[in-house]
């Protein structure tokens, strides 16, 4: 199948890019045979996928722990401030409002440097 | 079992599937690696990566395109980002080391050196990649912009000047 697309594919070229890409096949063909590959038995890739398996449980629950925590420290934080100060909380949606447009430009800017 | 019976097991959590879905194109991602890379050790470290980002995205692949398709993706975004993140002169070091290793191992085998791998080894792997995609697997431009993230004129441009640099290259040596 390898063979029958790359024939395909090269259908276009010309005869001198025809050369450049037998040669370039040729090496890379050159370059399997140089270094061959080592399939791992079954119970590898089985022991390997359980213990990813694991691992990404692992990481679920720590980052919904995580999650939780930040979400009831918020909470708490904004009920207390509703409960005794409403005008703190005005105070800082203002200044959240006001930071908001010059976080986005930051990330706008960095963006375009890259 | 064939492959599609496979796939539709491994996602939903049959270890033993995956395994064996895993274990079918190890040897293809490994020489695809080898290519784009020309250095074994990322290579066999870059298969084991996509193995394991493979085992965590398993859910999201929806076979629009062909499996190992899909592991080329995720091996070759793998691969720039991890070049993106080396600096270049020690990327370049790393490079010459592997080729010079794989000269001598050649040489000891009695066997010649093929010259257009230096030339591929000199251009940047962003440009190498199309190339092999290309003319090696056979790919269309669409579909190698589809797996690079990159528009198909991109991906045409690419392949298109990067062939002319080897050639000019190889007719220099």
């Amino acid at each position: 199948m390898k063979e029958y697309d790359s024939k395909n594919s090269n259908s276009m070229l010309d005869d001198e890019d025809e050369l450049t890409v037998k040669q370039l096949i040729d090496g890379l063909e050159k370059l399997d045979q140089w270094n061959p590959v080592s399939t791992p038995n079954l119970q590898w890739f089985q022991q390997n996928i359980e213990l990813e398996k694991k691992r990404i449980r692992y990481k679920q629950w720590k980052d919904l722990l995580k999650f939780i925590s930040v979400a009831v420290f918020v909470l708490s934080v904004w009920i207390a401030v509703v409960y005794r100060q409403p005008i703190l909380l005005l105070y800082f949606q203002l200044v959240g409002i006001i930071l908001l447009p010059l976080a986005l430009n930051k990330n706008r800017k960095k963006v375009s440097d890259e | 079992m064939d492959e599609k019976d496979l796939i539709r097991k491994a996602k939903r959590g049959d270890t033993m599937a995956l395994s064996k879905l895993l274990q079918q194109n190890y040897s293809f991602l490994e020489k695809y690696l080898m290519k784009v890379t020309l250095h074994p050790q990322s290579a066999e470290d870059l298969t084991q990566e996509t193995m394991v980002k493979c085992i965590e995205k398993i859910q999201l692949y929806n076979g629009e395109s062909k499996f190992s398709s899909w592991l080329i993706t995720i091996a070759t975004n793998l691969f720039i980002d991890q070049q993106r993140r080396k600096k270049r002169e020690k990327n370049w070091l790393e490079q010459e080391q592997a080729l010079r290793k794989m000269k001598w191992n050649v040489a000891n085998m009695n066997d010649e050196w093929a010259n257009v791998l230096d030339v591929l080894a000199q251009i940047n792997e962003e440009i190498r990649t199309p190339i092999v995609l290309k003319h090696y697997y056979g790919y269309s431009y669409k579909e190698i912009g589809e797996m690079m993230g990159i528009a198909e004129g991109t991906v045409k441009s690419r392949v298109s000047n990067g062939l002319k640099s080897v050639r000019m290259e190889m007719a220099e040596l």
